[in-house]
């Protein structure tokens, strides 16, 4: 048998109907298509009616900060071949806006609700994106990358009593060895990781 | 009312799930095992963690602290703290793990912990469970760990070109190969504990991790003067003991130093970015012996601290062993003398083709100087001890290295042994490939135990040295004008010591071979020459194994009297003589200061 046989298969259709996607099979059951954004609701359309894409797994995201660009991910499985389609596009991340998929699928009214939620990701078209899961959410959504976790968690928890004696390890061996850190030296012993 | 057959038959339909497993729990109750990838309480292997805390770091819930644990001390390569969760406040994202260089942090199949206490909820991985050893699920591995194991490997000319000339051998990192370099670094700054002068090293890659060279400049020039050097030739112990190097390579710190220094093109350069705070003369006069790494380090820091201070230096030029020991493909001499200028202009000053005892007696320095700092180095090379040592074509690694460091060439002909093991053997070797020689080194332990750098023994492989190992020199042979014409040597083999120490080398008898040669060049150590000293001070001074005895702030039993590098510490690299400069220059100050 012919390694990825129905992957490439698959992949060769979406090649050949949306010339400007760039496809590639990940592995077995995975192929993965890259769009234009404006290309994604004719993909979907589709993708479910052509090719038996009927199940819409997940819609997720991730915050490319650096380029200022949401990618969004729509996750289709096809029930028959349990192959996994997963469509990508990017969009602006300032005052980012997207179509609703919700008269495809219903269950993207809640996968949306979410991504306005985490990543503040306006669906248009989406008729209940409301608060989902986040109780009286003030401030930028927690899943994009410049929401401060540790700072949230630092002002949402307190300490709790008995963890006054942690040590700095940096402090701890400068001690040892007698090291004397200078002024300009303390902005970086701030631990970037 | 009909008769329904069908009400008094379906009760019996329940009957065909008779045999099948029931879907309800069972009686007694057995605990359901957790998934095989499950993320439960922590455990930590205690005796694997170093205590670097970059658990702790990454938390996103700080629900990690570094605490002292009971049994466990601070020692070179670990911080003797261990991480403690606040189960109350952990997510079980499992960051902390993925973070982890050595691995030895977990998560379990354990998820259970039912309690009234709160309090107990804060518990030390690996101390309050200690069994969960056995039930590990969510653990780390390299290849698909958050940090990155592999170095970025440094750009050096190929072994074919390098015998061809002296260029310089590493090329460097570039800009970009840099900061890749230094993300790696976790900043744990174990390896500062490690380093003699004990360098900010966290701090100097961090800044070049963010693209603030000018920083770590100063950072590195904050306890070591040399860094340029260091950069290129340090014998870089932090590496031994990275945290990364636990699993994977060790940040590449001697490289990314050389990458921070060589920002600096020349020494108004330098001073512009260190922008040496030099303080005003206090009228106190320090002399220096000998301007390698020590007399160097200890001159520049006292400049800057208002000392009057005069280095007297035997020969032409400033360095010591890493002007006339390391080879110019290792330590250019552009790069030497940028820094020795630098320090020059903020006040050191140097009286070249001075020598103590010849030119300038010992007893004249000392009434003329307050405090006297000796770092003269181990130049006097041991003799093998075989017939013919003496002989035209017999010489020493360490003179060979001097004359050739001053541009005089020596000649070797085209087929030279190296006796010894360490790097001045290495150098001299790889220096003779240099001149066209067919080179061999002659070693009497096995490659393993030879103290040169690892690096050092592939480059001269690579350049195409051969290393002949377990054999001993017996004696040299003479031509009849009474040159060496051949050295004979004989196979050895290696005796364990029942005392445990390292396996000595034992001759076979009657497994003798002879080598032609045109040149033997002897390499199996130095020693200092004392003899400058007067008799007096030589009475009051400790020499113990032909080093000086000093104290912690280098301090000889002669208190204005002050000794470092070589003839003071027995590690003989830059880096430890940048130390004993370094302490030296606190242990005169308080010297001078108690005294006036």
């Amino acid at each position: 048998m012919e390694e990825l046989k129905i992957e490439k298969e698959i992949a060769e259709e979406i090649s050949k109907t949306f010339h400007s996607a760039e496809v590639t099979v990940k592995r077995e059951k995975r192929v993965v298509v890259k769009l234009r954004d404006d290309l994604i609701t004719p993909f979907l359309s589709y993708a479910k009616n052509n090719m038996n894409f009927i199940h819409l797994a997940h819609i997720s995201c991730v915050d490319w900060l650096e380029d200022n660009k949401f990618e969004l991910i729509y996750s289709l499985l096809n029930y028959d071949n349990k192959v996994m389609i997963l469509a990508k596009t990017y969009i602006d991340r300032e005052n980012p806006e997207f179509v609703s998929h919700t008269n495809y699928w219903d269950q993207a009214e809640t996968y949306e609700r979410e991504m306005r939620e985490m990543y503040g990701i306006n669906f248009k078209g989406n008729k209940r994106l409301t608060e989902f899961i986040l109780e009286d959410w003030q401030g930028i959504p927690p899943m994009r990358r410049d929401f401060d976790t540790v700072k949230f968690s630092q002002d949402t928890f307190y300490n709790r009593p008995g963890r006054e004696n942690a040590q700095d390890v940096r402090t701890t061996v400068t001690k040892k060895s007698g090291e004397e850190i200078p002024e300009i030296g303390k902005d970086y012993t701030v631990r970037n990781l | 009312m009909a008769f329904d057959i069908k009400g008094i038959i379906s009760p019996f339909n329940a009957l065909k799930q008779f045999g099948k497993t029931p879907h309800t729990v069972k009686y007694p109750y057995t605990k359901k095992e957790a998934a095989e990838r499950y993320r439960g309480f922590h455990f930590n292997d205690l005796e694997e963690c170093i205590g670097c805390g970059t658990c702790a770091t990454i938390c996103q819930n700080k629900a990690i602290d570094m605490i002292e644990i009971e049994g466990i001390e601070t020692t070179t390569g670990d911080s003797g703290l261990r991480p403690r969760v606040d189960n109350g406040r952990c997510c079980w994202c499992a960051l902390c793990v993925e973070v982890c260089p050595t691995g030895s942090l977990s998560l379990t199949k354990d998820y259970l912990h039912v309690t009234d206490d709160p309090d107990s909820f804060l518990w030390t991985p690996g101390v309050d469970n200690p069994d969960g050893e056995k039930i590990k699920s969510w653990v780390s591995d390299v290849e698909h760990s958050l940090l990155d194991y592999q170095r970025i490997p440094m750009r050096e000319l190929e072994g074919k070109e390098r015998v061809k000339s002296f260029a310089e051998v590493v090329l460097g990192y570039s800009e970009e190969e840099a900061r890749e370099e230094a993300a790696r670094c976790i900043g744990c700054g174990l390896c500062t504990d490690n380093c003699p002068v004990h360098m900010h090293i966290p701090e100097y890659i961090n800044a070049i991790a963010s693209g603030h060279y000018d920083d770590a400049v100063r950072l590195i020039y904050d306890n070591n003067p040399l860094g340029e050097t260091c950069g290129k030739v340090c014998t870089r112990r932090c590496e031994d003991i990275c945290a990364v190097s636990k699993r994977g390579e060790p940040i590449a710190i001697r490289w990314l130093k050389r990458f921070a220094t060589e920002t600096a093109a020349n020494k108004e350069i330098i001073a512009e970015i260190v922008e040496p705070e030099i303080l005003p003369p206090n009228g106190h006069k320090v002399a220096i012996i000998g301007a390698g790494p020590s007399g160097l380090t200890a001159a520049y820091y006292l400049a800057m601290r208002g000392f009057d201070v005069t280095i007297f230096e035997s020969k032409a030029h400033a360095g010591g062993m890493i002007m006339y020991g390391i080879p110019k493909y290792r330590l250019p001499l552009d790069s030497i003398d940028k820094q020795v200028e630098y320090m020059k202009s903020i006040g050191v000053k140097i009286q070249y083709n001075t020598k103590v005892g010849t030119d300038i007696t010992f007893d004249e320095l000392h009434k003329n100087f307050e405090a006297v700092f000796v770092g003269i180095g181990f130049e006097v090379p041991y003799s093998i001890g075989i017939e013919g040592e003496n002989a035209e074509g017999s010489i020493q690694a360490v003179n060979y290295l001097r004359e050739i460091n001053s541009e005089r060439n020596i000649d070797i002909g085209d087929k030279v042994v190296v006796i010894g093991g360490g790097n001045v053997a290495i150098d001299a070797a790889r220096v003779s490939r240099r001149f066209g020689a067919d080179v061999t080194i002659l070693y009497r332990r096995r490659v393993e135990d030879m103290p040169a750098d690892w690096e050092e023994i592939e480059g001269a492989e690579d350049e195409g040295v051969h290393i002949k190992t377990q054999a001993i020199p017996l004696e040299n042979i003479l031509d009849e004008n009474g040159r060496v014409k051949a050295i004979k040597y004989a196979n050895a083999e290696m005796i364990p010591d029942p005392d445990g120490g390292r396996p000595r080398p034992k001759i076979i008898e009657g497994d003798e071979h002879v080598m032609e040669v045109t040149t033997v060049i002897g390499a199996i150590g130095q020693e200092a020459d004392y003899s400058f000293f007067s008799e007096d001070i030589k009475e009051k001074i400790e020499i113990k194994r032909g080093r000086i005895v000093v104290n912690d702030l280098q301090q000889t039993s002669v208190p204005w009297l002050f000794a470092g590098g070589d003839i003071s510490n027995r590690r003989a690299d830059a880096i430890s003589a940048v130390a004993d400069g370094y302490r030296a220059v606190k242990g005169i100050e308080k010297y001078i200061l108690e005294k006036s």
